[in-house]
């Protein structure tokens, strides 16, 4: 069965920035209709139904995520997690630049269903111009009374202040983002308390990605057994991937959860002439690899997860039989080396000798038993730190250090063979 | 350091507009992010100066905003260029050639990783994932996206720049910038092992216990530059360790 894209319909054809445009195509009666229509917990009841998960990485389902909102009649939050910096992902990115009102429309239902009257949207320091676009956006809404208190003659109202970050890829974990929005260093907290709990300012808050609040006023027009029926039942809807790497045309493709990796491969004009793509990284760099057997896969959170690794913020990178996996790992061991916080020694210090132990392979002065070392390293960092940062170094290295030993082996012997 | 210009005109300047930012937050100490971003846009980087009124602003001692800006890799806590040259260094840049480029643009402007030109005008940095991963590889200039690189875009952009007639405003510059703007600080974010000494067992020597005055050192003098990548020397280690048997 076709399915029609929703959140990036539009992009390139039409100025989705321009208010009058969005409205025109139907932009913010969601919005209206939620106001002054349904209760809020009619909102989370229809989000329930939809079955949508978190688009952020986790896959977390959005409405079981508000249910756990306690009802001590405290102020609560609502956050919009635009922090966008897993290697591989620039979804987000184009959701705010090129249609900023579909994710203030999100948010403006999202911060009602849970009864939050103030909505924070955390934007990624490195993006400047989403930033400034969605300034603009934010403005544009306030003056057509669409943001603000007592909106369509209602009692209600939500507020939405913009957050920007300054460069740190750990305030993509939302305790660590609560913090840095606090004006903190963006460290993550202990958990439990959750943030549902104890978030903002220590009260009841909900952090979810831009992605999925985007969803949010098409599951309300489209009625919540439209997203439902998109795809595998437990992992339903549409998601925008993120295709990158060795591929002929890279970009962002809104599909039905359930597509196969080859027909994503296919989407962005597969492989370079000449090449063949022999493995794929699903789910950012956080994810462990995928390769040529698994192309046939249902690229879904549950078939991923069943096969060992996972969709995350849904940033394929496919790689042909030029790549060098050795230097790959090392890209990747380094950038989480260079993110570690700093809190938990594990990850601080697993993660830095790691990437020094890579180095040396890369420079010819490795040892055959660095290979075995760093997946031990790697395995012994998992599990016992703060947040998942220091967790999500072993995946990719195991799996291409399995996968392709051989290369790393060839650095080493091309050592022992200058000596 | 070299003290900045007319920091008065610059707190007048910015003060209206942390009001506006701290009037937002339910606790004004949220405000701190973008107080310190609105210094940096005014003076080209965020000087001790800018750190301590912050803190008067927000009442916070000058330790937890100069912790808290330490803490995040987009404020800069020396002078730098006027351009300052972010070029990705991962994963899918990496696959579409980003080494090069990075070969290339070290080569062309005579500077490593986190070195300022003597003239002032370019700043280098290897960064991560920038979210254009399908344009790559790609870098920004003053957080402003240069898309799908190649030698020929490099010299183009770098032509423009040095003309003054590049499409992204150069940023203000109060104070000369030195070679580099990195700073390294006792218990600052990482361990002194994650600072660039090759050991943990091996730090600075006596009164030096944390490698800090090290690091310090290596960073700041251009003599000691050469010390500094890590490389070399784990070659080193590594041949030493096979003639002596280590392996087997």
């Amino acid at each position: 069965m076709p399915v029609s894209k929703v959140l990036t319909r539009g992009i390139g054809q039409v100025d989705l920035r321009d208010l009058k445009v969005y409205r025109r195509r139907g932009g913010y009666r969601q919005w209206k209709r939620v106001i002054t229509e349904l209760q809020p917990a009619e909102v989370v009841d229809l989000v329930s139904k939809s079955n949508l998960r978190g688009r952020g990485g986790a896959g977390f389902p959005t409405g079981r995520k508000w249910g756990f909102l306690p009802n001590n009649g405290r102020p609560r939050y609502m956050v919009c997690n635009s922090d966008e910096a897993e290697p591989g992902t620039f979804k987000d990115r184009m959701l705010i630049e090129e249609t900023p009102h579909q994710v203030i429309e999100g948010m403006l239902i999202g911060a009602y269903a849970i009864g939050a009257k103030q909505a924070f949207i955390y934007i990624r320091g490195e993006f400047k111009r989403g930033y400034e676009v969605f300034t603009k956006a934010l403005a544009d809404a306030r003056d057509a009374g669409l943001i603000g208190e007592q909106l369509f003659g209602t009692e209600h109202g939500v507020e939405i202040t913009i957050h920007r970050g300054a460069g740190a890829y750990i305030c993509g974990e939302e305790t660590a983002l609560l913090n840095s929005l606090e004006g903190k260093r963006g460290e993550p907290r202990l958990k439990p308390p959750f943030p549902a709990i104890k978030g903002l300012y220590d009260e009841p808050t909900v952090v979810n990605n831009v992605e999925t609040l985007a969803f949010l006023p098409y599951i309300l027009k489209n009625g919540p057994e439209w997203f439902a029926q998109i795809g595998p039942p437990k992992s339903p809807g549409l998601k925008v991937v993120s295709v990158s790497g060795h591929v002929k045309k890279p970009g962002n493709f809104e599909v039905a959860l359930g597509t196969t990796l080859r027909k994503l491969l296919a989407l962005a004009g597969g492989p370079r002439d000449g090449r063949k793509i022999i493995a794929v990284q699903p789910g950012g760099g956080s994810s462990a690899c995928l390769f040529e057997e698994h192309l046939d896969l249902s690229y879904d959170f549950d078939t991923m997860a069943a096969n060992g690794t996972m969709l995350g913020s849904g940033a394929v990178v496919f790689f042909d039989d030029t790549t060098d996996f050795v230097k790959a790992a090392h890209a990747l061991v380094r950038f989480f080396a260079h993110e570690s916080c700093g809190q938990c020694t594990p990850c601080r210090e697993g993660g830095h000798w790691l990437e020094v132990t890579l180095e040396r392979i890369l420079h010819g002065g490795g040892l055959d038993s660095d290979i075995d070392m760093l997946v031990a390293v790697a395995r012994q960092l998992t599990g016992i730190n703060l947040c998942p940062l220091g967790d999500s170094i072993e995946p990719f290295l195991a799996s291409v250090v399995k996968r392709f030993e051989s290369q790393f082996r060839g650095y080493v012997r091309k050592r022992a063979i200058a000596v | 350091m070299t003290a900045s210009r007319g920091f008065a005109e610059t707190l007048a300047k910015v003060k209206p507009e942390a009001e506006k930012l701290m009037a937002q937050y339910p606790q004004k100490r949220s405000a701190l992010l973008s107080i310190l971003h609105a210094f940096q846009n005014a003076e080209g980087w965020v000087s001790p100066e800018a750190l301590a009124a912050a803190a008067e602003m927000l009442e916070l001692p000058v330790s937890v905003v100069e912790s808290t800006a330490s803490f995040y890799t987009l404020f800069f806590r020396r002078p730098v260029g006027q351009y300052v040259l972010q070029v990705c260094r991962n994963l899918s840049c990496q696959l579409n050639g980003a080494e090069e480029i990075m070969a290339y643009c070290r080569e062309k402007l005579n500077v490593r990783h986190f070195e300022t030109t003597y003239d002032g005008l370019f700043s280098y940095e290897e960064v991560e994932c920038l979210a254009a991963c399908d344009r790559a590889p790609c870098m920004q200039v003053n957080l402003e996206f240069v898309y799908d690189l190649t030698r020929e875009k490099i010299d183009e952009i770098l032509r423009a720049m040095s003309a003054g007639n590049f499409e992204v405003a150069p940023l203000p510059q109060t104070a000369k910038p030195d070679v580099t703007w990195f700073v390294a600080h006792e218990g600052e974010k990482k361990s002194p092992g994650a600072q660039g000494v090759s050991s943990p067992n091996d730090p600075g020597g006596i009164g030096d216990p944390s490698g800090r005055q090290m690091v310090e050192r290596i960073v700041r003098d251009p003599r000691l530059v050469e010390a500094r990548p890590t490389a070399e020397r784990l070659v080193r280690d590594g041949a030493a360790r096979l003639e002596a048997g280590a392996e087997h």
